[in-house]
């Protein structure tokens, strides 16, 4: 294979609504712009298009505040940059990514980088995960609003957050029956969102656009509820729900059965920050932030020189956060590159936006008590198959800290490199659910990629 | 605070977790026998190499040293078990028709000790292991070797110890910061967590063995840390049942470094292919060898070399999903023997280290000679060219 | 159970086999959506006990969805469908 390498000013990893904006802005200002995104299609998660040829996303719940996200769409494929779908980076240091695309294998050599990752769903273990037909929040989400597909008959939604809501109303948008949205925390604790909501337009229109499609359905929220567990016979069949406490602690004797065949769960969002960490990128651990999260300055850099960060990589805060702090990383990038003065205006955005997002996240914050849905045989780490049980006895001989857990039962060294498991593994294995959890360990390749893409690797 | 106990071992990796297993199966079951490990147990050398359990014909004494430990690795399978104990056997593979020399030279010593193994052709060898590439000339099968999971079994040694003697506690997350000595007798360790007073202390902390006999105001052990780049694929794709060890592995990784271990800016550094198959499907593939320090940096040309040898022979390896790549540091001993016995200068001191790559295989049989030295018991093979008095001034 | 939501449009149609089996996907589809639509949710066996493992995070996080494509292991839900793609149920054989 020959060597395939790109050059560029600015190499920009996500095409979400960070990633976009960004992009968008340093194309506009001239600057030679790769972006790489692992979708197929430019928008991230959040503004999920369908594939090439299909069309009418906006039959499929899509609230008013999305038409932004679409129109920054339709200007950042209008822009010219080399965008690259279907690429995953699987090394990096500053100014060099490599990637895999297409099963070829690539560097991209950039003076400046600007990290728009996003975040995955948090799911936390309990009985009967594992099952199929028991997935994320946002692999509904996909399912439905990327492709069009109908995911069951009767679903049921569990978890904790704003990202619920659009859940539901996708499934319902879908023809799905929801049969009961659980959000874990209280009505009491969710209260505290409530001046975030209010107090901001888009997200107040938001808010209504959702209440008037779930009373439509018929689709009641119920506050302070959860899944307890699921069962069926080769797919998911059965859900048992119930209360739980403030603290998410299951209250046993408030158990029902329903029957479901999809369930969908999302226990708030966590930051993608493995490409961050392993290019030295300080972090910080937030548990209302979704976790451990990069560092930033007031202008988007991160404290490795060239790097930059925007969107949920810095701790979770949802698409108005990441597009403006997408436009104030541009604008730090021109700055380094042109010497152009930053916006104070972008600034205030920022802070305008992170301000809001961190209220109303902070009414959602992780419940420690969820830790406890999970039975001893419970599975916990998907991959590799380990249950609570053997994660404690683990924990018990080789030591508390992520490393000595993983050690002492192999958990979180499958191929999705503790992703999954990795924020609730050391709480559930130490029995000690409050404690700040050790940073994710990060290792090559950061994506799984193929052995002849490590040894076709352009050199640097 | 101060606590009183028979016996402390230092280092909570396999060498470490075996000593205690032993002692805690030969003593008495009073024995009070404390593990001290500065991370997580397996968490360093144990917990980042490969599981290979290899018999080496070399000599009568290496067969009776690797064969006896591949033994006891069998017993604590019998015992205990989970730590995906596979019994591969090993094909040593020739790439091209110089290296068919080799087999027969293999092939004698095995039968030597008394051993089954048989050379291969081409046509053979894929009989056993259908993945193989097409132009491979001949190998040698030894259906003795096998492969584990070290970091499980560390965990199945503790847990065998603890049944065989209440009296055994394992201590991760502290580290030793000093001896107490009186006079040629250690009396004590001075650790993060308060002092413990005992009579005899283990070293067996590998490629810091050096570090801790200094600590004791001893001479530095003459090891020295030599890196391998490593990497494993996903599950249920291993293109092997069998582990494949490039028969060239022999001269290289059981010769004579040919560089100074105490130079690091001299090593460009070596490889040889060893692929072994794990439980749950997947493909663990090294190794390469090179002298360079503590650092556990990835050598990406050598890692690269690595995979594409590993293409060679098993040529699915190419499109095999990698799932992560890592370095780990074997402690190499200068003279290629580990150390395994009391310090002769310092009454009640032991070692248990310098085993490079054979720490895994070897790590039963140093256990329980160590164990049956402090029991006063006869030792199960001739324990002499391993004793640590060798470098004694 | 399954299926697809009406009224979004054309998008040519492609072939591909699941477990021997031939079924319909559109292009744009990833491997594992397509199976979805065609009721298939078993997409894996677990490596340790072989329990069904179908579509989790669908967006390439998690590695529950994947599936031997031509004989290689891949990522069900980044993987496109093609027109005579042979797919079979990854894990455990």
């Amino acid at each position: 294979m020959n060597a395939r390498i790109l050059e560029a000013d600015v190499g920009v990893v996500g095409a979400g609504p960070g990633g976009m904006a960004a992009a968008r802005r340093l194309a506009a200002a001239g600057l030679q712009v790769v972006v790489l995104d692992e979708g197929q299609r430019a928008g991230g998660q959040i503004f999920r298009q369908l594939p090439v040829g299909a069309s009418g996303h906006d039959r499929i719940a899509e609230p008013p505040s999305h038409e932004h996200g679409h129109r920054l769409i339709e200007h950042f494929e209008r822009a010219g940059m080399d965008r690259r779908h279907g690429a995953s980076v699987w090394d990096a240091r500053p100014g060099r990514l490599w990637f895999e695309q297409g099963g070829e294998s690539w560097l991209l050599r950039c003076q400046k980088i600007v990290l728009a990752p996003g975040a995955y769903d948090r799911v936390v273990p309990f009985p009967g995960w594992t099952l199929p037909g028991v997935m994320t929040a946002g692999a509904l989400q996909v399912m439905v609003r990327g492709f069009g597909v109908v995911p069951g008959r009767r679903a049921l939604v569990v978890g904790s957050g704003p990202l619920l809501l659009p859940t539901v109303a996708s499934l319902v948008s879908a023809g799905v029956q929801v049969v009961a949205a659980l959000e874990a925390s209280s009505r009491w604790r969710a209260l505290r969102a409530l001046p975030a909501v209010i107090g901001n337009g888009a997200r107040r229109r938001e808010a209504l656009w959702y209440a008037k499609k779930l009373l439509l359905a018929g689709v009641r929220l119920r506050w302070g509820w959860t899944v307890f567990g699921c069962e069926g016979d080769g797919r998911v069949q059965r859900a048992v729900i119930g209360k739980v406490d403030r603290a998410g602690r299951p209250r046993r004797d408030t158990a029902r059965a329903i029957d479901v065949d999809v369930v969908g769960a999302g226990f708030g969002l966590v930051p993608s920050v493995e490409l961050g960490l392993h290019l030295g990128c300080a972090s910080r651990h937030d548990a209302a932030r979704g976790g451990h999260h990069l560092v930033v300055d007031d202008a988007q850099r991160t404290s490795v020189a060239g790097v930059f960060a925007a969107g949920e990589i810095c701790g979770i805060g949802g698409a108005e956060v990441a597009m403006a702090e997408g436009e104030l990383a541009a604008a730090a990038v021109l700055h380094e590159l042109r010497g152009a003065p930053i916006d104070a205006a972008l600034r205030r955005a920022v802070a305008a936006e992170r301000r809001a997002a961190d209220a109303m996240l902070a009414a959602f914050a992780p419940m420690p008590g969820l830790h406890e849905l999970a039975s001893p045989d419970t599975i916990v780490c998907r991959c590799e198959d380990v249950t609570a049980q053997r994660a404690r006895a683990a924990a018990a001989l080789h030591g508390s800290s992520l490393r000595a857990v993983k050690m002492g039962c192999r958990a979180g060294m499958g191929p999705c490199q503790a992703r999954i498991c990795g924020p609730s593994l050391q709480a559930i294995a130490n029995a000690r659910p409050d404690e700040v959890m050790d940073r994710p360990i990060v290792q090559v390749p950061l994506k799984v990629v193929r052995s002849e893409t490590i040894v076709d690797a352009p050199r640097d | 605070m101060t606590e009183t106990v028979d016996l402390v071992v230092i280092g909570g990796g396999i060498i470490g977790c075996s000593v205690v297993q032993h002692a805690a199966q030969l003593l008495p079951p009073s024995t009070r026998i404390l593990l001290l490990e500065r991370g997580p147990v397996a968490g360093a050398t144990s917990g980042s190499c490969m599981g290979h359990l290899m018999v080496t014909p070399d000599t009568p004494q290496d067969y009776a040293f690797t064969r006896t430990s591949l033994d006891l690795w069998g017993e604590l399978q019998q015992q205990e078990g989970g730590f995906d104990h596979n019994p591969t056997g090993a094909l040593y593979l020739a790439d091209a028709d110089e290296d068919l020399e080799l087999l027969p030279t293999l092939l004698e010593q095995f039968r030597a000790n008394g051993a089954t193994a048989e050379v291969l052709d081409g046509r053979q060898l894929r009989e056993v292991e259908p993945g193989l590439a097409e132009d491979l000339p001949g190998g040698l099968y030894y259906p003795g070797d096998g492969v584990v999971l070290p970091m499980l079994a560390c965990g199945a040694m503790l847990r065998v110890a603890q049944r065989a003697n209440p009296n055994v506690v394992v201590r991760p997350g502290c580290a030793v910061i000093g001896f107490e000595r009186d006079g040629d007798r250690i009396t004590g360790v001075r650790s993060e967590r308060g002092t413990i007073r005992c009579e005899n202390v283990v070293n067996a902390t590998g490629v810091w063995a050096p570090d801790l006999a200094e600590l004791a105001g001893q001479a530095r052990l003459p090891i020295y840390p030599r890196a391998g780049n490593l990497a494993i694929t996903g599950h249920h794709v291993s293109p092997i049942r069998t582990q494949l060890l490039e028969v060239s592995y022999l001269r290289f990784a059981h010769g004579a470094a040919t560089v100074d271990p105490t130079r690091t800016d001299d090593d460009v550094g070596g490889h040889a292919v060893n692929m072994q198959p794990q439980t749950n499907g997947g493909c663990l593939i090294g190794s390469t060898r090179q002298f360079r320090g503590m650092d556990k940096t990835i050598n990406h040309a050598l890692l690269r070399r690595s995979l594409s040898r590993a293409q060679r022979y098993v040529p699915a390896v190419a499109t095999a999903p990698i799932v992560r790549t890592w370095v780990g540091l074997r402690p190499y001993a200068i003279d290629k023997h580990p150390l395994i016995g009391p310090w002769p200068q310092l009454r009640g001191l032991w070692i248990a280290a310098g085993h490079e790559g054979l720490g895994i295989s070897l790590a039963p049989i140093t256990g329980r000679l160590l164990a049956q030295q402090l029991a006063g018991l006869a030792p199960a093979i001739d324990h002499t060219p391993y004793l640590p008095a060798r470098f004694a001034r | 159970m399954s299926g697809r939501i009406e009224g979004l449009g054309e998008r040519p149609v492609v072939t591909i086999t699941f477990g021997g089996r031939q079924l319909a996907a559109f292009e744009g589809d990833t491997v594992a959506m397509a199976l979805w639509a065609d009721a298939q949710v078993a997409l894996r066996q677990s490596s340790r006990n072989g329990a069904p493992r179908g579509v989790f995070c669908n967006m390439g996080i998690c590695y529950e969805c994947l599936v031997i494509v031509d004989g290689v292991t891949v990522r069900g839900c980044t993987t496109l469908v093609r027109d005579g793609m042979v797919v079979e149920r990854g894990g455990k054989p």
